[in-house]
């Protein structure tokens, strides 16, 4: 370490090094690694090849002729320049051909191109890659070192693997444990509409999925590296977001009851929640006995813990609601920033404990927010074909070999002339046979 | 029936009877985690499970803080189940990294370990002279990943953090719920146990890196800054329309039908994403003229706003006219999307996801028989694993010294005299061993 190191702060050493915008020229991870990414009607294939294209693979989307179905998941259908915004978020880095794989030419293509891959990810129903002759069957006989990575809510193997059922989001996101506590409980004896076990706003079963399924890959890379093998890898989607519940089979093995939801509760931390307040909601959470005790001290209601002293008694439910009311009357007359800043007063000043604020906001404000825009988590991308666009950059910021979009995504088919001739040597000719043929 | 053989083939291939006989994908990695509540060490629990030997770091006595989470404060063996689930086939080292001689232990475990895991407050780790600056003179080719709420620079670097502040500040649980009440948050500690997953995705990109050339690097996860990657299409639609997302209750906006549903015995996903999906759904409904009509035909009519209500009400009396064996049966038939909302007991007793150790049972060395949500890669060459679930406090020092270190009885004795090393304390609960431990059972070196 230098002497300039040694008194610089951390802070604005680290960021000196892992500043995004600077990572434009330093190496990749994933670079000269290819991909080939059949995805089909399904983000959570296309969040796992966006991993690898952010980390520097070379990664082909393969669409059939008419485009990917998933290019039409957009809000209300808005569509810009004809790809919809689910599309477009995740078709980052990637070179995007079309190749009809149901065609014994467009086989012959892809099978081609395989010889030479990493790494394949493809999302159809469980054997029909098999079935085409272009399954990890087939190709690992040419190719013993390729990856191949299929995901499907079911997977490639258990009972229900044959069942035929799609694999769209909010299955995943049902079967994967954590809707069914999530949600507002039921409090008469019909369920009002919003009373009902709910699914998380976003694609987070899709996500869960494809952010497994980058995992896998990359640990089958290193494996590959030590031992000159490739493998066959099968990613539930709906166990990928499965694993990330808190606790709920040890929980029923153990006592026999299934987890209730309880809104904004949380049946395994008080207080942990949303507080209205006079702007708006402040999320504020004290848990631990020293950490209640300061979050009395702050609301000046050390009765409360007189009350409550241990998280025994601040995790039965019929307590909890008594100290949210009495909590509540305390936020309800403060704005979000005096409480805010009653809080870190605490934590700056006596730090006897830890309260940790937080404020619930809309995406709207978090796209005002400064805070994001100078850790370049949100960032604005002028792309080649799509124009200006603001777009979620990948949250890693890393010192040597950072992630980076270089262009957000492509319309159908844009590289194949580039892809093909680079790869399978076609020429004008043949590429336009191959269209009129429909196979690309 | 080339997909009944395609079925055989991969139930052989993947066979979970298998996974002993196998090698591991992370096998010889080491990882040292100094880490408490969840976001931090999740990550060396997913690591663990494809292979990684994961040495975790506690404070001697209470121990990571995680240890007490667990739902309505009811303990499993005297383990907490938020705690146990984050704790598998780890070595649990208790170490006191404040004085002197505990900052050695630590800085000799990481120079023959590969990555360090932590999730303190930015510029703790560097002011204790254990960061990242001090580590890699040790170990110049060590991958260090710092996880915490808002990262290790910018305007919110001092502010602590929970996994559901960066569900709040994210947008995420503005999206989540219904539009007439509150925005939700998750029943899970979604920004935690998924921005822990993010952390072991980037950590491997920079063992990849790794291998290639050479060279370690630090890396920095903010968990908020997680979440909001993983919003997907909110910030090009604000952007765009200028509008903010809101929240649509189970109803997916940018896929119709997408929803859940009332049977007459379940809440049932219901949901088709193309048009060869639709038009199974609308046979199985007995309307196959929907698929014709044009408000309905293509996917972007269906999202219209008009035409979805039209459509997701009838989805909704079609839903309360069957149970859900009838409609998972259609499903599969006419392969569009259903499912019902599963809950642990669904997935205790799921044949399918026991044959696939995703409901994983093992018998631990010192909790016995105990299921949980196991293993998510089905991997045919290096297939993951769980070995034991968590440990008490301290578990494992004799072995880590010893064994690892090398470290002589009487050093270990020292610092364990000078309380720089130490095990678990009887209370609080989640720290002990279970009442039943008979006090050598999972010692290595005992």
């Amino acid at each position: 370490m230098s002497d300039k190191d040694k008194s610089e702060k951390w802070s604005e050493w680290i960021r000196e090094k892992d500043d995004p915008t600077k990572a434009s020229g330093k190496p990749e991870a994933l670079e000269g690694l290819t991909v080939l990414d059949c995805s089909n009607s399904s983000m959570s294939g296309l969040f796992a090849s966006s991993y690898l294209a952010e980390f520097g693979a070379e990664v082909i989307r393969i669409e059939p002729p008419e485009g990917d179905p998933a290019r039409e998941f957009s809000p209300w259908g808005y569509m810009h320049m004809g790809t919809g915004l689910g599309y477009l978020n995740e078709g980052r880095n990637k070179y995007h051909v079309t190749l009809n794989l149901k065609e014994p030419a467009g086989q012959q293509a892809f099978k081609t191109l395989a010889k030479r891959a990493d790494v394949i990810i493809e999302t159809f129903l469980p054997g029909t890659m098999d079935e085409w002759g272009i399954g990890y069957r087939q190709l690992s006989v040419d190719n013993p070192k390729l990856i191949y990575c299929a995901l499907y809510t079911y997977g490639q193997f258990g009972p229900k693997a044959s069942c035929g059922k799609a694999d769209v989001d909010v299955v995943n996101q049902a079967y994967s444990g954590v809707t069914a506590v999530s949600g507002e409980p039921q409090n008469g004896a019909e369920p009002s509409p919003s009373e009902v076990p709910t699914k998380a706003g976003n694609w987070m079963g899709w996500y869960a999925g494809g952010a497994w399924a980058g995992l896998a890959i990359m640990a089958a890379t290193h494996f590959r590296h030590l031992k000159g093998k490739g493998q066959f890898i099968d990613i539930s989607p709906a166990e990928a977001f499965g694993r990330n519940i808190n606790y709920g089979i040890t929980y029923w093995q153990a006592f026999q009851q299934t987890l209730p939801r309880v809104g904004n509760l949380d049946v395994g931390i008080f207080p942990y929640t949303f507080f209205k307040c006079k702007d708006g909601y402040a999320f504020l959470a004290g848990f631990a006995d020293i950490n209640w005790k300061a979050f009395c001290t702050i609301i000046e209601r050390l009765d409360l813990r007189e009350r409550y002293p241990t998280v025994f008694d601040r995790l039965n439910l019929d307590n909890m609601k008594v100290m949210y009311k009495e909590i509540e009357k305390w936020t309800l007359a403060r704005t979000y920033d005096e409480i805010f800043e009653a809080v870190m007063e605490y934590n700056r000043t006596i730090g006897v404990g830890v309260v940790v604020p937080g404020k619930l906001c809309s995406p709207k404000d978090a796209m005002g927010t400064h805070n994001w825009w100078e850790r370049g988590v949100l960032i604005k991308q002028n792309d080649p074909h799509y124009g200006e666009l603001t777009i979620a950059n990948m949250p890693h910021k890393m010192t040597g070999s950072p992630p980076r979009v270089k262009w957000v995504c492509r319309p159908v088919g844009a590289d194949n002339d580039y892809i093909f001739n680079k790869k399978l040597a076609w020429g004008p000719t043949k590429l336009k046979e191959m269209k009129e043929q429909g196979i690309i | 029936m080339a997909k009944k053989e395609y079925f055989e083939w991969t139930e052989s291939l993947f066979d979970p009877e298998k996974t002993f006989e196998k090698p591991e994908a992370l096998e010889g990695l080491k990882i040292v985690e100094l880490c408490t509540l969840v976001l931090g060490p999740s990550l060396p629990a997913y690591l663990s499970e494809l292979g990684a030997t994961v040495f975790k770091v506690e404070i001697p006595g209470m121990g990571d803080t995680m240890r007490s989470l667990t739902p309505f404060a009811k303990f499993f063996k005297g383990a907490a189940l938020g705690w146990l689930k984050e704790a598998r086939n780890k070595y649990h080292l208790g170490l006191d990294v404040h004085p002197e001689d505990g900052k050695q232990v630590f800085m000799d475990l990481v120079a023959r370990s590969d990555v360090v895991v932590e999730n303190l407050r930015s510029g703790t780790m560097d002011r204790w002279g254990i960061g990242y600056r001090q580590l890699k003179k040790i170990n110049p080719k060590l991958i260090y990943i710092a996880l915490n709420g808002f990262g290790q620079w910018g305007p919110y670097m001092e502010r602590p953090s929970y996994d559901a502040i960066a569900q709040a500040e994210s947008g995420m649980a503005w999206i989540s719920g219904f539009p007439d009440k509150l925005p939700m948050k998750s029943g899970i500690w979604v920004a935690d146990l998924y921005g822990g997953l993010n952390g072991a995705v980037s950590v491997l990109a920079a063992l990849n890196h790794r291998d290639k050339t050479g060279e370690g690097q630090f890396i920095e996860i903010s968990q908020a800054e997680n979440m909001v990657r993983s919003l997907d299409w909110t910030w090009l639609y604000q952007h765009f329309t200028g509008n903010g997302r809101e929240r649509y209750g189970n109803r997916d906006v940018a896929i119709c039908p997408s929803d859940i549903f009332q049977c007459q015995d379940e809440m049932v996903a219901i949901a088709a994403a193309t048009d060869e999906q639709f038009k199974g759904l609308c046979q199985a409904m007995g309307k196959p003229e929907l698929a014709e009509d044009g408000r309905f035909a293509t996917h972007p009519a269906r999202l219209k706003e008009e035409n979805a209500t039209v459509l997701l009400e009838s989805i909704r009396t079609w839903a309360r006219e069957n149970n859900y064996a009838q409609i998972d049966e259609l499903a599969g038939k006419h392969h569009f999307a259903a499912q019902k909302v599963s809950t642990n007991k669904d997935h205790f007793e799921d044949e399918h996801l026991r044959k696939r150790n995703f409901t994983y049972t093992i018998e631990d060395l010192v909790y016995g028989e105990i299921t949980q949500e196991g293993v998510v890669p089905k991997m045919s060459e290096t297939p993951a694993r769980i070995k034991w679930t968590g440990r008490p406090v301290g578990f494992h020092n004799e072995y880590i010294l010893k064994r690892v270190l090398g470290y002589s009885s009487e050093k270990i004795k020292a610092l364990k005299d000078d309380k720089v090393i130490g095990k678990w304390v009887d209370t609080p609960l989640g720290r002990k061993p279970p009442e039943d431990w008979d006090g050598k059972s999972g010692l290595p070196l005992a």
